[in-house]
């Protein structure tokens, strides 16, 4: 595919109606080339997950000889405690974390972008000076604090920094977005005496559906994915989230059992690839307009 | 009690008039600062204070259980004086960082410039290759990146068919950080969505007036394309950079958690993570916590002073 763009090159605005399209084919085939080799990597993981154990190692075709579900129903119940706890904390973090994040960032978010109030400024560029934070500099005195508060061991230092809008992004982008609803609304509603909490719940809110949706999908998906901070906060396997439970897959089971491995990382992946399914033009829409990380 | 009332009423109402300092600031100030709330409590007790707290901690030796002996800056000492594997997960970092961030951005960049090209399937094309920049982050991927690079993994079952027997990509000490810098490269999805963004914003008659004048695709690629799109180039790079310095969880995987093959694995974060956590030497942990935040902090700064040579904003 690296030569295609060379081939573009030589060509001019002057161009035959015939080797336009030429050039439209050769585009064609170089992306479908390209994306066929990047998606390769997860039909082989997912192939392996339903293909019978011998012919994991053998095989780099991703269509099995035969399919089975035996990986899965191995691999579900592969560790002392079953995969059901795990996708069910892991679902409670994430689902509370959502609630926080939405809650939390969208009231700093309207201060930002629609009220008045002295150091403004001041605090909005701490905020976005908080995005460029490695989160290391902050980790081992959060560490000590949760530790004191008796929380280690617990989903509070996972899901209660959401409610605080720990993460800034999403305070970024949802400033972008009410600075784009027009001022009026806020001055008709406040002649009609609106206290703010009023403006924020019943106009700005509503209006904001798309930008929520946005934020609350990658709250998700970004909770789902984490691994350090469960690593770090939850030692008892009875409350580990799915992350932790395929990393204990790998250091013990997983030598002797790569078919249920493959499967529950199969598994793992499942509620992320349904966001992108339904959702994923809200997410491209995000990245787009507000350049966010993943 | 009438009375009073009526008194109390009347001087109200010239408070509302000529207002105090006070009340000025509950009616101005107020609603702001209640909204603000929740993040001024997790910025002042989450951020700052922590912040301040791990700048103390890096001049002591700390172990969690008892409390935190001050010795001046003998950490930082020991880490650039006598701390080989200091300087092991540096190198790693920083190859890590110079290599999968040009690397990607570039892919990015070529892929955005083929797909803005008013191609029919835009969106098929655009998801797909921005699928694996979702799942990526997660530890699932790390596990099947773990496998295809195997010495009886995917790419060397490739191989064979060419006849080549390729070694071990994970165990060997020379590739195995190039595994990870692919896995980062593979991810090039979300910075080709910010490119295929830009890439929009460029004005399609600056193409035609220069295609009249007779200039290459190249000439306008050199001389329009990437002029115009510096902002989003800078802005990616900063990002991708940034990411870049943080990246864990691979490695973490990939490696089991040791940063072996001889360290050659061993990410900054990964050293930071088994110095705190598996060594407890909190004290020594906030110490390479600080030297990572100046070293994030001196390449943003050099990035944001040399921008006014090179990145264009058309005002």
């Amino acid at each position: 595919m690296s030569d295609v763009p060379a081939k573009l090159t030589v060509v001019t605005g002057t161009e035959s109606p015939g080797r336009k399209r030429l050039i439209g084919i050769l585009t064609h085939v170089a992306l479908i080339a390209a994306s066929l080799l990047m998606l390769y990597p997860l039909l082989w993981l997912m192939a392996a997950s339903f293909r019978p154990e011998n012919e994991i190692f053998t095989s780099a075709s991703i269509i099995p000889s035969s399919w089975s579900i035996d990986a899965y129903i191995r691999g579900w119940n592969g560790l002392r405690t079953s995969f059901a706890t795990f996708y069910l904390n892991s679902f409670i973090i994430s689902g509370l974390s959502v609630v926080g994040n939405v809650l939390a960032c969208s009231m700093a978010a309207f201060a930002f972008a629609r009220l008045e109030f002295k150091f403004k400024s001041f605090w909005f560029a701490m905020m976005l000076m908080t995005l460029m934070l490695p989160y290391q500099v902050t980790l081992i005195p959060q560490y000590v604090l949760f530790r004191q508060l008796g929380w280690v061991n617990t989903f509070l230092p996972l899901v209660v920094p959401k409610f605080l809008a720990a993460d800034g992004f999403f305070i970024f982008l949802m400033v972008q977005f009410f600075r784009g609803l027009p001022k009026e609304l806020d001055e008709a509603a406040q002649m009609d005496g609106c206290s703010p909490w009023r403006i924020y719940w019943k106009i700005i809110m509503p209006l904001s559906m798309p930008v929520l949706a946005t934020a609350a999908i990658f709250t998700f998906i970004w909770t789902w994915d984490d691994f350090f901070g469960p690593l770090i906060y939850l030692s008892e396997m009875k409350s580990y989230t799915v992350m932790l439970g395929l990393r204990t897959f790998t250091d013990s089971t997983g030598e002797s059992d790569y078919g249920g491995l493959f499967a529950m990382s199969v598994l793992s992946l499942v509620p992320i690839f349904l966001f992108f399914l339904f959702f994923q033009r809200l997410l491209i829409e995000g990245i787009a307009t507000t350049g966010m990380k993943r | 009690m009438t009375t009073r009332s009526l008194e109390s009423a009347a001087p109200t109402r010239e408070r509302v008039a000529t207002p105090t300092v006070w009340s000025r600031i509950w009616q101005n100030d107020a609603p702001g600062y209640l909204f603000l709330l929740p993040w001024l409590i997790g910025f002042l007790g989450l951020t700052i204070g922590p912040m301040v707290t791990s700048l103390y901690l890096s001049f002591t030796d700390f172990d969690l259980l008892t409390s935190p002996d001050w010795v001046g800056a003998s950490n930082y000492m020991r880490m650039f004086t006598n701390d080989p594997k200091f300087w092991a997960s540096m190198r790693v970092t920083m190859f890590f960082v110079i290599f999968s961030v040009p690397l990607k951005l570039a892919f990015a960049l070529m892929v955005a410039m083929l797909l803005n090209r008013g191609i029919r399937g835009l969106p098929l094309y655009r998801a797909l290759f921005y699928l694996p920049s979702l799942l990526g982050a997660s530890v699932a991927i790390a596990i099947l990146w773990r496998q295809i690079f195997a010495g009886d993994g995917l790419v060397n079952k490739l191989l064979a068919v060419f006849d080549i027997a390729g070694p071990s990509w994970i165990s060997n000490p020379k590739t195995s950080l190039w595994t990870l810098i692919i896995l980062s490269i593979w991810q090039f999805g979300s910075p080709m969505i910010i490119f295929l963004a830009g890439l929009r914003q460029i004005p399609q008659d600056m193409y035609e007036a220069a295609s009249l004048d007779g200039a290459s695709r190249w000439r306008q690629f050199v001389k329009i394309t990437l002029p115009l799109l510096t902002p989003v180039v800078f802005f990616n790079a900063i990002i991708q950079t940034i990411e870049a310095f943080k990246s864990f969880t691979p490695a973490f995987i990939i490696s089991g958690g040791t940063g072996n093959p001889i360290n050659s694995t061993l990410f900054y974060t990964l050293y930071l993570y088994q110095e705190a956590f598996a060594f407890f030497r909190m004290g020594y942990a906030s110490a390479l916590a600080w030297v990572l935040l100046a070293l994030v902090g001196i390449f943003t700064a050099i990035s944001f002073l040399s921008s006014k040579y090179w990145v264009h904003y058309d005002e």
